[in-house]
């Protein structure tokens, strides 16, 4: 497949996934906040910090000031996060960018695949998309999960399972091992900070994490009834059976680029990713083994993001360009 | 069912869609006749009559929301943001009677033979010219000639592999050639997505009025890539080639590979091997044998065309003298759609193939000839001028329409440049019943038609209809989507039993 056209394929996967992901974590945390009884900050801050558009949103909506109360104001971080296209991964960056990157490969993607991406794109550019978001806030988030959810069944249903849905299915994997990582790193290291968190405040965060990443009703088939930081960051990491969990994309996303360039073809671009992949599947492999502590959570979530930033450059290089 | 109705055998009954249908005086209409509907399609005429305007309404409004939904869009301007619209289409279909339509397709089967053949001649021996049927000065002139491509055959013997030909009707209802396009027509993907529409829209109506069908264009296409194809056997590697997402066909060109199976690439993708074409894909290089291109020629290799230019492939053109790669269409045809050549059309039919022209042409003055010249300056208020090597509706003069300073202009432009203007009498372009949103209402615009022609080894092969374009402006008699035309669904009637 062509080289431009793959890459294509990958942003597009990235971009389906990013949306998904930031309106299931708005609505789970916008969730949170009406009976959290947590200072607000404590709420809304993490969300930013999981975008990684901290100092963005100090700058332009925080007017420069760490305390200033715009950090706890969930309308000011749902504005910043939803609509401001100027923010690199506001949800309306995100569609635009899937949008624009599926028109660039329609002759790759199914018709289907191609108007629900379409139909997204036209809807948060509608009247209805500004109604709903001001009147039923948490319809206007189920609306666009529903959408991109859409999106990626159809590409799964009604495309040919060659090369470029690999692509896409490798950005969608990255993206989500990277999502994972960096809300389970936010509120790891927020809530187990915090001093005085009765149990059932904290239950509640957890919770809204497992939430946010659609894992609650996972994590209870596994956990019955166990809601505690150490728990649930051992299932956000390792469960192999959640589609979600570190363990599971990492590995996926290695098998995904194995069906692309199998490991014996070395005539093909592509060697070095499939090995860094390769041993960041096995690290991550022999690490769920050990005990995790709160200070090796940080530690093995900083490489995981670190080496999946990493495979991203490579791949880029090797079979993007 | 129209006003001048006093033969009408239609019952009229308010609502109906051509109640009061007012027809324009001097002109002919493509559907109705004194009195009521064109014999051939007073059938369909009536089923479409019984719509009614409050059904039609919702229809064109449906259709016009499914195009947007479907990104069956151009781009207005380069935005990432994606700013797109529409082309305006209008669901009242254009008929076309199967009589009509049989000396249609042999007058432009007849055409594309003989402009093939002078492609040739031109490229090659020159004996037109030498035998004093075309006037050397008029080659001389031809800016789209492209000198450096004498002697070269291209792959397969074909040069127009895809080509339109712009087609109006005169008071008369006689059908004339208003110009000839071989380079690179688009349009065709809007028919096959107009008919889509029409046979969501109408079902019954489409139905019971047996309409040749125009969706194996696709296939017809990739065979014709492939009968020209330098390779052999059935491993021909052939792309579409598209200068991106920016172009304003590239709606157009997205339909077209996705329907035939074909990637689409950009000039990027592609680069040269000792004059072997090759793609970068994520396996490596790939071969390439067969370019539809739907770049402009003057960007295909900055080798040849544009040493300035960072677009194309540098020694593209190398390998097509090679015969390693077959370019669809060929490059050097905008000599052959020159609207100064177009007058000697008739005079290459009879040269080449011996046979009398099929169809007729518009009366063309030919600024170049002294006597023209004189003609038309001393007329500019009643002409249509046009630069012999523009498209799109640009670079013309509509006389009556004109202002002084626009006519004067024209002038200083003809006497500059003689060779670069052709001058007609304006045609009063035929008309159809055309939905009118804004006035709820059913009137006559004015409308062309452009046929789309593929020729293979085995010769040409015309697609039944082709792109029927409306001036949706009233009064107007520019089509171009450029510049407030739109489109409609053209239906070919098969024969009755």
């Amino acid at each position: 497949m062509i080289s431009r056209v793959a890459d294509h394929c990958f942003w597009f996967g990235r971009y389906v996934e990013r949306a998904e992901s930031t309106a299931r974590m708005l609505s789970a945390t916008a969730n949170l906040a009406l009976d959290a009884e947590l200072p607000p900050a404590h709420v809304w801050r993490p969300v930013i910090v999981v975008s990684g558009e901290e100092s963005e949103f100090l700058a332009r909506v925080a007017e420069g000031a760490d305390d200033h109360p715009a950090w706890g104001d969930g309308e000011l971080v749902q504005r910043f996060m939803v609509w401001d296209e100027q923010n690199g991964v506001s949800l309306a960056r995100s569609i635009i960018g899937a949008r624009w990157n599926a028109r660039s490969i329609r002759e790759v993607l199914s018709l289907e695949v191609w108007e629900a991406t379409n139909e997204l794109h036209l809807w948060m550019r509608s009247n209805e998309a500004q109604q709903v978001y001001g009147r039923e806030r948490d319809a206007f988030y189920a609306h666009v999960r529903r959408s991109t959810q859409l999106t990626l069944g159809l590409l799964r249903s009604t495309m040919l399972h060659d090369e470029a849905l690999n692509f896409v299915w490798l950005g969608v994997l990255l993206e989500r091992v990277n999502q994972t990582a960096r809300m389970l790193d936010v509120h790891h290291h927020a809530f187990t900070h915090l001093p005085d968190l009765n149990e059932i405040i904290e239950i509640a965060v957890w919770v809204t994490l497992l939430r946010a990443l659609s894992g609650s009703e996972a994590y209870m088939k596994r956990a019955p009834g166990r809601v505690a930081s150490e728990t649930v960051a051992r299932f956000l990491i390792s469960e192999r059976a959640f589609p979600r969990s570190i363990a599971y994309c990492v590995h996926a996303a290695y098998e995904r680029l194995k069906d692309l360039r199998p490991p014996d073809a070395h005539d093909l671009p592509g060697g070095q990713s499939l090995e860094r992949l390769r041993v960041l599947d096995t690290w991550v492999e022999a690490r769920i083994k050990e005990p995790l502590t709160g200070a090796s959570v940080h530690e093995l979530l900083t490489h995981v993001v670190d080496e999946v930033h990493a495979i991203c450059g490579t791949l880029g290089t090797e079979l993007l360009a | 069912m129209v006003q001048r109705q006093s033969q009408s055998q239609i019952q009229v009954t308010p609502g109906r869609l051509f109640e009061n249908y007012p027809a324009l005086d001097g002109t002919f209409d493509e559907m109705f006749e004194f009195g009521g509907p064109r014999p051939p399609f007073a059938r369909v005429a009536q089923l479409i009559d019984k719509i009614g305007k409050d059904e039609l309404a919702k229809f064109q409004a449906l259709a016009e929301s499914s195009l947007l939904q479907r990104g069956v869009t151009f781009s207005v301007y380069s935005d990432s943001r994606g700013t797109e619209k529409i082309f305006p289409f209008c669901l009242l279909p254009r008929l076309i009677a199967a009589g009509d339509w049989v000396k249609l397709e042999r007058g432009l089967q007849q055409r594309l033979r003989a402009l093939g053949l002078f492609l040739d001649d031109i490229y090659g021996e020159q004996k037109i010219v030498a035998a004093g049927v075309l006037p050397g000065e008029m080659l001389q002139g031809a800016s789209a000639y492209m000198p450096m491509l004498r002697g070269l055959k291209p792959p397969g013997g074909v040069r127009t592999h895809i080509s339109g030909i712009d087609l109006i009707r005169d008071p008369s209802g006689t059908w004339r050639v208003l110009e000839d396009n071989l380079r690179t027509p688009s349009g065709v993907s809007y028919v096959m997505e107009n008919r889509q529409l029409s046979k969501r829209m109408f079902p019954r109506v489409f139905d019971a009025a047996r309409v040749h069908r125009v969706d194996h264009y696709p296939t017809r296409l990739v065979e014709t890539l492939r009968s020209v194809s330098p390779v052999t056997g059935g491993d021909t590697h052939a792309v579409v080639l598209t200068p991106g997402p920016y172009n304003s066909a590239y709606f157009e060109h997205t339909f077209l590979a996705r329907t035939m199976g074909l990637e689409l690439v950009q000039a990027p993708d592609l680069f040269v091997d000792q004059d072997k074409v090759f793609c970068r894909t994520t396996r490596g290089p790939r071969r390439v044998d067969v370019i539809y291109r739907r770049t402009d020629e003057t960007f295909l290799d900055p080798d040849v065309f544009r040493p300035d230019s960072v677009l194309g492939v540098r020694g593209l053109m190398r390998a097509y003298a090679a015969g390693n790669v077959a370019l669809a269409n060929a490059p050097g045809n905008g000599v052959a759609d020159d609207k100064a050549i177009y007058p000697f059309v008739h005079d290459m039919i009879r040269y080449y193939l011996g046979e009398e022209p099929l169809l007729e042409q518009v009366k063309t003055y030919v600024c170049l000839r002294d006597d023209d010249r004189r003609y038309v300056l001393e007329h500019l208020g009643e002409m249509v001028v046009k630069a012999v090597d523009e498209a799109g509706g640009y670079g013309m003069l509509m006389g009556p329409q004109s202002t002084a300073e626009q006519r004067d202009e024209f002038r200083r432009r003809i006497t500059a440049e003689p060779r670069r203007y052709i001058a007609q009498h304006r045609v009063e372009l035929s008309s159809c019943p055309t939905w009118i949103g804004d006035k709820g209402r059913v009137e006559p615009r004015r409308v062309d038609l452009r046929p789309y022609i593929l020729t293979s080894r085995e010769g040409p092969w015309v697609l039944p209809g082709g792109l029927t374009r409306v001036a949706l402006v009233e009064g107007s008699y520019v089509v171009n989507s450029s510049q407030g035309g739109g489109s409609k669904d053209t239906w070919v009637l098969k024969e009755t039993a």
